[in-house]
């Protein structure tokens, strides 16, 4: 993101003062969640450009359309193909593989929930396995917050494997031209382990404890998971797609392509398979259907954020923050590197790891002149990276996928209390970031 | 033309302290849709019907907002979906009974009327606005038999 000229600033304010007091305004709009989050993000990108911070082009200079088109991409895709039952079809088959054990089945819907993590997004994947979840733990006559619990820690670490696994990656990967690739090689072996690791005390908090009689067993291995799968012709043409996508994420760095055009082309193309056969009126009802299915919410919150961060960003403020934050750490790379880590897991437990990432980007960003380049930063990317996916777990608000665990919860009747959750938590999310410190330390520092 | 000159004021009533399983007896015998459900008051409480009888015997996770669609896997025998109602059946009606409601008033126009009826596909309770008093119910069959009567 290029820094830009102020323009006039209305009444006379000071730009760096409008701009700081403004960006906290809307981070305590957004934690206090008394407004949507979208609409709170739309009005401080207004009143930042109205104020005279941006003018609007400058304002779209800021926006990331990199990270929405990606978002936007992957979630039309995911619409299309969660027509066809697949991911119902996951779930019920590992249920029945470990004959419907219920500590068997919290660890395969974990591993399950971990995995369409790393490969779609963490929001979406908790949509399409907590509703089953819900289902099984009700058919097990068992309480389903254990299998929450989990999945809600399946899902934050499996997002932090890849670029596309969670919206902080997306974002970090976007700023900091980093490619599928790199995400893998550098992520996924620390988080496989922090994953396994973590079944260790899910096993003492739950995995003893929890039992279900012969009969409700039964009623679960006597699903027929076959039948999960509605449109098999859907099907092929949705798993070719997304191989396509997937297959295009790991090349597209060296292609000079970004992340979004895989995902964009990737949804078009699926949209086409959809629609070949259907006459146009049928079309536009599928295709309205599809998009209709995209979280816009999401995608107005990050457009708006995008803004406010550039206008903050503009006024110098995020460069003179990480001159402080450089002169507290000595420009040591193993302190700041720690700092970024431990500050940014804390941070992302207590509110909403977007916004943190979306306004810590370019703080790091501008630390590259004292680092040597961009080229050293990596230790400080992959610091944040970790420390704001693993940091959402923290607490139930720590990120979008376990509010809306919390909010599926909820409306079935087992509500999940703030205070239970992050008692067993935090500790444990605070353990994920003392692996994780050790692998940064050996790996980079 | 208003409400009251259509409903049916005389409609069988559930106390709310009722069980589920005297609410389901007289659905059944009555092939009744709905109920209407009431306080010691006669205060208009919700409806009890036969859609309740269905959702007391699937499994609650369906329901969930935003939840599963469809569960074409689900084998479940008539067997499971009556021992699912046998632990629910001795709870009071209030426990399933439906309690968003559109209702009109004996005021309400005959039109007015006519359309919530063909919106809500249901039959539509009748409340006194000045103390909820369920004051009557009008089904399709009492508006069609009093279109029917009418002699032009």
């Amino acid at each position: 993101m290029q820094h830009t000229t102020i323009s006039e600033i209305i009444f006379g304010w000071d730009p760096v003062w409008f701009a700081g007091i403004l960006f906290l305004l809307t981070y305590l709009m957004i934690v206090t969640e008394k407004i949507n989050r979208a609409i709170v993000a739309l009005l401080s990108a207004g009143l930042m450009i109205l104020g005279g911070v941006l003018s609007q082009e400058a304002a779209m200079r800021g926006v990331d359309f990199n990270t929405l088109g990606l978002l936007t991409g992957m979630m039309v895709i995911v619409a299309v193909t969660r027509r066809t039952g697949v991911f119902q079809f996951l779930a019920v088959w590992s249920a029945k593989k470990v004959n419907a054990d219920p500590w068997g089945i919290l660890v395969m819907l974990s591993l399950i929930t971990a995995v369409l993590s790393a490969l779609l997004d963490n929001v979406t994947t908790v949509l399409l396995v907590v509703p089953v979840t819900l289902l099984i733990a009700e058919e097990l006559n068992i309480k389903p917050y254990p299998f929450l619990f989990a999945e809600i820690f399946a899902s934050n670490i499996g997002g932090a494997a890849t670029l596309i696994g969670d919206p902080p990656n997306i974002m970090i990967g976007s700023a900091a031209n980093l490619s599928f690739t790199d995400f893998l090689f550098n992520l996924a072996p620390i988080v496989l382990i922090i994953l396994l690791v973590m079944f260790i005390p899910f096993y003492f908090l739950w995995g003893r404890s929890l039992t279900a009689t012969e009969y409700n067993r039964q009623k679960i291995m006597n699903y027929n998971e076959c039948q999960s799968i509605t449109d098999i012709v859907l099907l092929k043409k949705s798993l070719f797609v997304l191989t396509l996508v997937l297959t295009g994420f790991t090349v597209a760095h060296h292609l000079h392509l970004q992340p979004a055009s895989i995902a964009m082309l990737g949804a078009a193309l699926l949209l086409l398979l959809d629609n070949l056969n259907r006459r146009s009126d049928n079309q536009s009802r599928s295709v309205h259907a599809s998009f209709a299915e995209v979280e816009w919410v999401t995608i107005f919150f990050f457009l708006g954020l995008f803004i406010i961060v550039h206008g903050v960003e503009s006024t110098g403020l995020l460069k003179t923050s990480a001159e402080y934050i450089l002169k507290l750490t000595d420009g040591d790379m193993t302190i700041t590197s720690m700092t970024i880590l431990w500050g940014s897991a804390i941070a992302s437990a207590l509110v909403d790891n977007i916004p943190f990432v979306a306004a810590t980007i370019p703080l790091i960003k501008s630390m590259a002149p004292t680092f040597g380049g961009t080229e050293a930063l990596m230790p400080l990317w992959w610091s944040l990276a970790l420390g704001a996916c693993l940091g959402g777990n923290g607490s139930l608000i720590g990120t979008c996928a376990n509010i809306i665990v919390a909010g599926f919860a909820e409306r079935s009747g087992n509500p999940i209390s703030f205070v239970r959750f992050m008692l067993g938590a935090f500790p444990l999310m605070l353990a994920s970031i003392a692996i994780s410190s050790v692998y940064i330390y050996l790996r980079y520092l | 033309m208003t409400a009251s000159q259509v409903m049916d004021p005389h409609p069988s009533v559930l106390h709310k302290d009722e069980l589920i399983h005297k609410g389901l007896e007289l659905i059944m015998d009555h092939r009744y849709r709905n109920i209407p459900v009431v306080d010691d008051n006669g205060c208009f409480e919700g409806i009890f019907g036969v859609n309740c009888l269905l959702r007391l015997v699937l499994p609650k996770a369906l329901f969930v907002e935003r939840g599963l669609k469809t569960v074409p896997f689900i084998k479940h025998t008539l067997r499971d979906l009556k021992i699912r109602l046998k632990e629910v059946e001795d709870m009071p009606v209030t426990y399933c009974m439906n309690q968003d409601i559109e209702v009109v008033t004996p005021d309400t126009p005959l039109v007015e009327t006519l359309l919530i009826l063909y919106r809500t596909r249901n039959s539509i309770p009748v409340v006194d606005p000045k103390n909820g008093n369920l004051v009557g119910m009008i089904s399709y069959w009492d508006v069609g038999s009093k279109i029917l009567e009418q002699n032009i």
